[in-house]
């Protein structure tokens, strides 16, 4: 018998499959704990916030009416859900908010004057300078400023600029939500592990030493190995709008109850919390061994389930390869499994 | 091997398992996320093409690779991949083709024309900003395409944008594009494996083909102008069968501004509905999008994927 094909490979394979049931467990809670905190719509409501407070709308107004107004406009109020502010914006439509807000305080909006006898691009420039020119001196009216002067008095061109001011903001949001998703995974990850008392050096020894335990663990390996992969699901909100793809964790990253079971047996705290099965307290030794058994598996989550899925394919694959003829009549796992009562 | 020694040899498994080099193996295309960024939303690239390898002739228009497609293979200092970029409908750009066979080998030529990305010749070395060796075949091993070329030196290519004939025979003979059932068959189940770091996106997937398709597309929204072209979201229906999609979930399809097709786009509504000869390519929105969510973790997905429609067909 080689080694591939060998209990070492079995307890590999119920390592990876742990490995992988607890990341799929942290993603659907670093989703949850998304949607419970709205932290989306709140990151993009900071990032509005740097873009257009500090800018007043009316004289001794408070910095923070540009963008008061900027969520009550009928643009943004649309895609309010509940009245919950709204998770994405596209630039196309902050550009359009932007400028109709400001020309809205044109004094004489939509008036022709005799040198603006153009089209209606020119007039709505010059409107919506007229609006920049009638409200305080703030943010807002010094960066559209900037933008009309960069973009010489086109408003194609304005617009396109004012996007383009989003979207650099946007990608600041992204790298906000990004650190904080990466943060909150790892603290996740760590309490997922440390409530489950997922040590990974325990974890190994329970399968090396228990083959009915193993036995079961790597049956349920390969139903999973059978199933598609954790995946994602893009998704367009808005179909008018084909630049601004969702991305969510798609219904497949879900646990059966075999695997629950499975789980449940192969983690917990069976010995008892911070003693050993003789009712003794953990010495220093026990806790050293636990906390690098609990780093491990924080670091195997931080690997992600799409990850542990792939390696859990190629080791079925392996084990699948490596069986003897003998073993292949026999069935998969009668070498290891003890008849059951 | 006694009981000590396997319980390490378990150990190191898991341990190897934990090395992030074993989901590094199968990267085969390596983009710089400014490029992908810059592109993303675009139907179409500019660049200076040095251009290597054509042959004199387009391919015949029968079927699959017969598409009356001209290819030439070069370098360019944009996009800095293997690159091929092919001339649809060549027959009918003789300006174009004449210009293209006066000039010389590694000749360098201002060219515009709709980025593709699709995995139908992989190959290794697809890493951008990498030294691009020079090409000996007009169709050496890539996954980058400037397909179909609309603009090459001062020549303007957006007419070719039709359904694919050749014109020099008689009755004039028209291309067999695949079905949508078969080729969107075969798009649904392409998987891609993504991932980033601060500067890069990898993508790595399994060769695929299918290049041209006709079906028929239903908007789900309205077109929008996007800057050098009009995208909109569409169902994807087979010709033969208006009953049901043929894939379950709609995709952005793009129209290049002054292309016949995107003529035929504006103005129309959600719900209407266009017969179309369409080319599939990564859409790098998508997969900036995932690369977003997941960073350096590589995940995999099915291939995300839009249609740059390069002709309007008959209903």
């Amino acid at each position: 018998m080689g080694l591939f094909n060998s209990t070492v490979l079995d307890v590999a394979i119920g390592l990876v499959f742990v490995y992988l049931l607890l990341a799929i467990l942290c993603t659907a809670a670093n989703e949850w704990l998304a949607a419970l905190t709205k932290t989306r719509a709140k990151f993009l409501k900071k990032g509005l916030m740097q873009l257009l407070d500090n800018q007043p709308t009316s004289k001794d107004g408070s910095p923070d009416e540009f963008i008061k107004e900027f969520f009550l406009h009928p643009l943004i109020t649309g895609m309010m859900k509940d009245d919950k502010d709204p998770a994405y914006l596209s630039a196309r439509t902050f550009a359009a908010v932007v400028t109709d807000l400001v020309t809205a305080y044109s004094p004489a909006k939509g008036v022709n004057t005799t040198d603006e006898a153009g089209n209606s691009s020119d007039k709505a420039i010059a409107d919506l300078e007229r609006g920049l020119m009638a409200i305080p001196p703030g943010d807002v009216q010094r960066v559209l400023s900037a933008l009309i002067k960069h973009s010489t008095g086109d408003l194609p061109k304005t617009q396109e600029a004012l996007e383009a001011w989003f979207n650099d903001a946007m990608d600041r949001v992204t790298g906000w939500y990004k650190r904080r998703t990466q943060v909150w995974t790892l603290i996740v990850a760590i309490l997922i592990t440390v409530v489950a008392n997922a040590d990974t050096i325990s974890i190994a020894r329970r399968l090396w030493t228990d083959p009915v335990m193993r036995s079961a663990v790597v049956e349920q390996a390969k139903v999973r190995a059978q199933k598609p992969p954790p995946s994602v699901t893009i998704e367009y909100p808005d179909p008018d709008d084909p630049a601004n793809p969702q991305v969510t964790t798609n219904e497949g990253n879900v646990l059966s109850d075999q695997e629950r079971e499975v789980l449940g047996q192969v983690l917990g705290w069976h010995d008892g919390v911070l003693h050993d099965q003789n009712g003794i307290r953990w010495s220093g030794r026990v806790w050293l061994g636990r906390l690098i058994g609990w780093l491990l598996t924080v670091l195997a989550l931080s690997l992600g389930a799409p990850f542990w899925f792939d390696l859990l394919n190629k080791f079925i694959n392996i084990r699948s390869a490596g069986k003897s003829p003998d073993e292949k009549a026999k069935g998969p796992e009668k070498e290891n499994v003890p008849a059951k009562a | 091997m006694n009981s000590m020694k396997r319980f390490s040899a378990a150990l190191l498994i898991g341990v190897l398992a934990c090395s992030p080099l074993v989901c590094l193996a199968d990267q085969t295309l390596s983009l710089t996320k400014d490029f992908v960024n810059q592109v993303k939303d675009r139907a179409t690239v500019s660049t200076d093409l040095q251009v290597d390898v054509h042959p004199q002739t387009p391919h015949s228009v029968v079927e699959k690779a017969e598409d009356g497609d001209i290819h030439m293979a070069g370098r360019d200092n944009v996009i800095k991949l293997p690159l091929v970029a092919e001339i649809l409908n060549a027959r009918f750009e003789k300006d174009t083709m004449q210009f293209l066979n006066q000039i010389s080998d590694g000749q360098s030529v201002s060219v515009t024309g709709v980025w593709r990305i699709w995995f139908e010749h992989p190959g290794p070395g697809q890493v951008q900003n990498q030294p691009v060796p020079v090409p000996t075949s007009s169709n050496p091993d890539h996954v980058f395409e400037l397909h179909p070329i609309t603009r090459f030196g001062t020549f303007d290519c957006l007419d070719s944008f039709l359904n694919i004939t050749n014109p020099n025979v008689s009755p004039p003979k028209v291309y067999k594009a695949y079905s949508a059932t078969t080729a969107f068959g075969e798009y649904k189940n392409l998987q891609v494996a993504i991932k980033a770091t601060s500067t890069r996106v990898f993508l790595a997937t399994a060769k695929t083909g299918f290049n041209y398709t006709e079906f028929v597309m239903e908007l789900a929204g309205k077109p929008k102008d996007m800057g050098d072209s009009f995208m909109v979201m569409a169902h994807i229906y087979d010709s033969q069968n208006l009953e049901e999609p043929v894939v379950e979930t709609m995709h952005r399809m793009v129209f290049v501004k002054g292309s016949p097709p995107a003529v035929q786009i504006q103005g129309l509504k959600k719900g209407a509905t266009l017969h179309v000869l369409g080319i599939p390519r990564v859409n790098l929105k998508e997969v900036m999008a995932v690369a977003n969510k997941h960073g350096a973790n590589e995940i995999v997905v099915p291939l995300p994927y839009e249609l740059i429609i390069v002709a309007v067909l008959p209903e």
